[in-house]
């Protein structure tokens, strides 16, 4: 056994060496990220708790509704963990680095694989086991439940999470027979995140805030007595809601019989995942590390930016547009982003206008304004994931510039122009399309696609700029960039700036609505206020853009490498 | 063709480069040698404009690096010591790239492209992601990117690292031929048969200061100044009686 679990070693080892390495700016984020899951892990326990106390209250078919409602959550929990299973297993058999010296060093390939095992199944169990413990608690609080309850719990679940993780590697190592293992990747990847999405999206159609409306439970209890849930006797999540559901009141029928079949089929599942993998393992491996040679697609994109009179600039927006599309890490976010803009636009959707119809002309178009203020904040997110990195992303080959006749000032404008372009396209569909959905006046149109355009260069040229004052060119991960110090500061000061903007508009364009409502003229005065306003928010837009372009170049040209 | 007056450099009150005079002629091949961490690679970097003198100037070819630097920069191939390169491009992209920073595209520039890569047989890697590049292939391609624009100096920091012997001889044949068709090479290394074959002046720097140049005569004749060395001294000799190195001696005695 300690032969096996010395295979993890390196891992445990690693994540030892990053506790010892604390620093404040970690332990601010490990609070932060700490307390928030906290915050969640309460939410998860509350809802489940009102819930389940409803349930019970509920005459003759309470209990058949709490059954339900945890066997809706084992089989959630059992097909998210497949899922999981198959895209981490893809990268710790197959993609991993370590790899090619585990396989090449004289160690028995069951042993690796055992290792490889106990890490897919960790790395892919602990999200859901943490979502899962507050509902495992909840249930045993509103049943009163003994306290063997919940030492038994942890003995049902393990072997059951050696199940999904059977099942997944399995899918894998076939799959990977099949096709290369980084295609097998992507492809997942492409997959999980649309879950992902797919799972976000139906959270917020479901609308969980409601559930604290105890007049909704009574529509949760139709939907439960309605829904047909698979409980088909032969998938391992029935066995384990029949396992748990005597231990909540106390009981034990059945549970070893339950207890059991779990047991014996994750035995099973593992041998199985064991023989499978020595029968197909290092072949998939191997064919996993055939470099797959690129494409030539490119000869549209060149045509394409050959507008680009400068050679410098023309070949610096090339390499940048390359590397982010062929890194994975990076592109794929843009399936965040897309959910993102999804639900941003849906959320003007399902704002209840009609409840408001007096108001609602006037209460559009403050929304309206406003949804400018929240267009910058999406912006800056996503300034600061994709463009504040741009300088930093050069890395160590920064020399390749740095001692070639390029200026930084081609260098900086062809980062600012490469994150513009695509922002302000993005900006203006938000703007738009929610200004659209909310029926504005043609006003508050053009004031709003004219404002969100001048604010974009602020935006844009805030992040790139700061980007060049606190470059990181030495990097592990890219996504550590946006997290230092320039990157904060530029959240703050992007948020400022958009903040300050709204202000300086929200002045006269609050005159405006004003005076058209009780139906007089503008005063000279105020229109030296609107007329000063505006001129102050280009301003404002003018250096939010200027001085840290300007100061970064500088930065750059006085930095030596 | 270089000029290098009085050039200094300090980091943190630490003189890396403590003032060091040098000329170089056009066409020749000048090799820098000293021990590790005698300011060789900084003396390079202030050379390329990556790092800022504290004191002194850097002519090359007429022009003062620090009041023209992109046109300073525009004639100069640099090679670093480590080959950092955009590792998501291909080595034909990389080079293309390359050649776009220094404002040079088309035909011609293709033609070369090609030619590089068959030479540094790096041919049939070049559709291939810099990423699955092994060290020596990186550096190859790094030192093909270097002669892409046809550069009048080659500031090279220790070329032979990282590469096997096969790529030593080919890049050892290169640079004297370059150097016979009047291209300026600025070379260091801490390889002293590498400086002795090609270096036709040979600098020997330690703790930042330039303590003896000259033809492998004038060393020879400067190191027996000294006495207790043989009549034909090898540069290693020089090199460890000037740079103070003679303890080593005493280490091969040890490991007898
Ligand atoms: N960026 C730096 N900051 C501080 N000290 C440095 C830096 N770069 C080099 N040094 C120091 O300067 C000295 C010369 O280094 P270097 O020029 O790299 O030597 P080498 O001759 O081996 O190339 C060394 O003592 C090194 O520690
Ligand atoms: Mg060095």
């Amino acid at each position: 056994m300690n032969d096996y679990l010395y295979l993890l070693q390196p891992r445990f080892k690693s994540t030892l060496n990053i506790l010892k390495r604390y620093n404040t700016d970690r332990l601010v984020k490990t609070v932060f990220f700490g307390l928030l899951g906290i915050l969640f892990w309460i939410g998860i326990y509350i809802i489940f708790h009102r819930v389940l106390l409803y349930f019970r209250g509920v005459q003759g078919i309470g209990d058949l509704l709490s059954e339900r409602l945890l066997s809706m959550v084992f089989l959630t929990f059992f097909s998210i963990l497949i899922f999981s299973n198959i895209t981490t297993s893809l990268s710790t058999f197959y993609i991993s680095e370590e790899l090619n010296l585990l396989l090449s060093a004289p160690v028995p390939q069951e042993r690796i694989f055992f290792s490889k095992f106990i890490e897919t199944m960790t790395d892919s169990s602990w999200m859901v086991l943490s979502f899962g413990l507050p509902v495992f608690i909840a249930y045993g609080t509103a049943y009163h439940s003994p306290f063997y309850y919940y030492l038994a719990i942890p003995f049902i679940l393990l072997p059951f999470l050696v199940i999904p993780s059977g099942i997944g590697i399995t899918i894998t190592v076939f799959l990977s027979k099949i096709l290369p293992a980084r295609m097998a990747r992507n492809f997942f990847f492409l997959l999980s995140i649309f879950a992902f999405i797919i799972l976000y999206l139906l959270f917020r159609f479901l609308r969980p805030e409601r559930f604290t409306d105890p007049e909704a439970f009574g529509s949760l209890v139709g939907y439960f007595t309605e829904l047909a849930i698979p409980a088909s006797p032969w998938i391992p999540s029935y066995w384990a809601t029949k396992a748990v559901l005597p231990l909540l009141k106390g009981g034990g029928e059945g549970l070893l019989f339950y207890f059991l079949m779990i047991l014996s089929t994750a035995l099973t599942s593992f041998i199985i995942v064991g023989w499978v993998s020595k029968k197909y393992y290092y072949d998939g491996w191997a064919r996993a590390q055939e470099k797959k040679s690129t494409s030539s697609g490119w000869k549209f994109m060149e045509s394409f930016l050959s507008i680009i009179r400068k050679p410098q600039a023309r070949s610096l927006i090339t390499k940048d547009i390359k590397t982010f599309v062929r890194d994975t890490a990076q592109w794929s976010q843009l399936f965040l982003l897309m959910a993102l803009v999804v639900v941003y636009l849906y959320n003007f959707k399902a704002i209840p206008f009609d409840r408001v119809p007096l108001a609602s002309f006037y209460l559009k178009n403050l929304i309206s304004f406003l949804n400018l203020g929240l267009a910058g904040l999406v912006l800056t997110a996503i300034t600061s994931r994709f463009i504040y990195p741009s300088v930093s992303l050069e890395g160590q080959a920064y020399w390749i510039v740095r001692s070639s006749p390029t200026s930084l000032r081609d260098f900086i404008w062809s980062k600012f122009w490469t994150g513009f372009i695509p922002l302000i396209l993005l900006a203006e569909f938000l703007i738009i399309v929610s200004n659209r959905i909310l029926n504005v006046t043609d006003f508050m149109m053009a004031l709003s696609t004219v404002t969100i355009f001048i604010m974009t260069f602020g935006i844009t040229g805030l992040g790139v700029g700061l980007g060049a004052i606190y470059p990181r060119f030495k990097f592990e991960n890219a996504a550590q960039i946006p997290m230092g110090f320039g990157g904060v500061l530029y959240m703050i000061l992007s948020m400022v700036f958009i903040s300050a903007t709204i202000v300086l508009e929200a002045w006269p364009v609050y005159i405006i609505f004003w005076v058209k409502f009780i139906g007089r003229a503008l005063r000279p005065s105020e229109i030296l206020i609107v007329v000063l306003s505006f001129f102050a928010v280009i301003l404002l837009n003018f250096l939010a853009f200027y001085l840290p372009m300007r100061i970064g170049l500088k930065k750059l040209e006085e930095r030596e490498i | 063709m270089i000029k290098l007056i009085d050039l200094k450099k300090t980091f943190n009150g630490f003189p890396a480069v403590n003032g060091i005079t040098l000329k170089v002629e056009k066409g020749e091949l000048f090799c820098l040698v000293g021990p590790n961490g005698a300011g060789k690679t900084t003396t390079i970097k202030m050379m390329t404009g990556l790092l800022k003198p504290t004191g002194g100037k850097i002519i090359i070819d007429g022009n003062d690096l620090q009041e023209e630097p992109l046109m300073v920069k525009g004639i100069i191939g640099y090679i670093p010591d480590r080959p950092f390169i955009y590792e998501k491009l291909t080595g034909k992209e990389f080079l293309k790239f390359f050649a776009g920073l220094f404002g040079e595209e088309g035909k011609t520039v293709d033609d070369k492209i090609e030619r590089l890569l068959n030479l540094f047989e790096l041919k049939e890697w070049s559709e291939e992601l810099i990423e699955g590049y092994s060290h020596g292939m990186k550096q190859r391609l790094v030192i093909s990117s270097a002669l892409l624009h046809s550069p009048k100096v080659i500031i090279v920091d220790e070329p032979m690292v990282g590469l096997d012997p096969k790529g030593i001889r080919l890049v050892k044949r290169i640079f004297k031929k370059l150097s016979s068709d009047d291209v300026t090479i600025f070379m260091t290394t801490h390889n002293l048969s590498v400086a002795e074959e090609l270096g036709n002046r040979i600098g020997i720097i330690n703790e930042g200061n330039l303590i003896a140049v000259g033809t492998m005569d004038d060393l020879r004749k400067m190191a027996k100044g000294g006495g207790a060395y043989h009549d034909m001294p090898l540069l290693e000799d020089i090199f460890l009686r000037l740079t103070g190195g003679e303890e080593l001696d005493e280490v091969i005695e040890v490991l007898r």
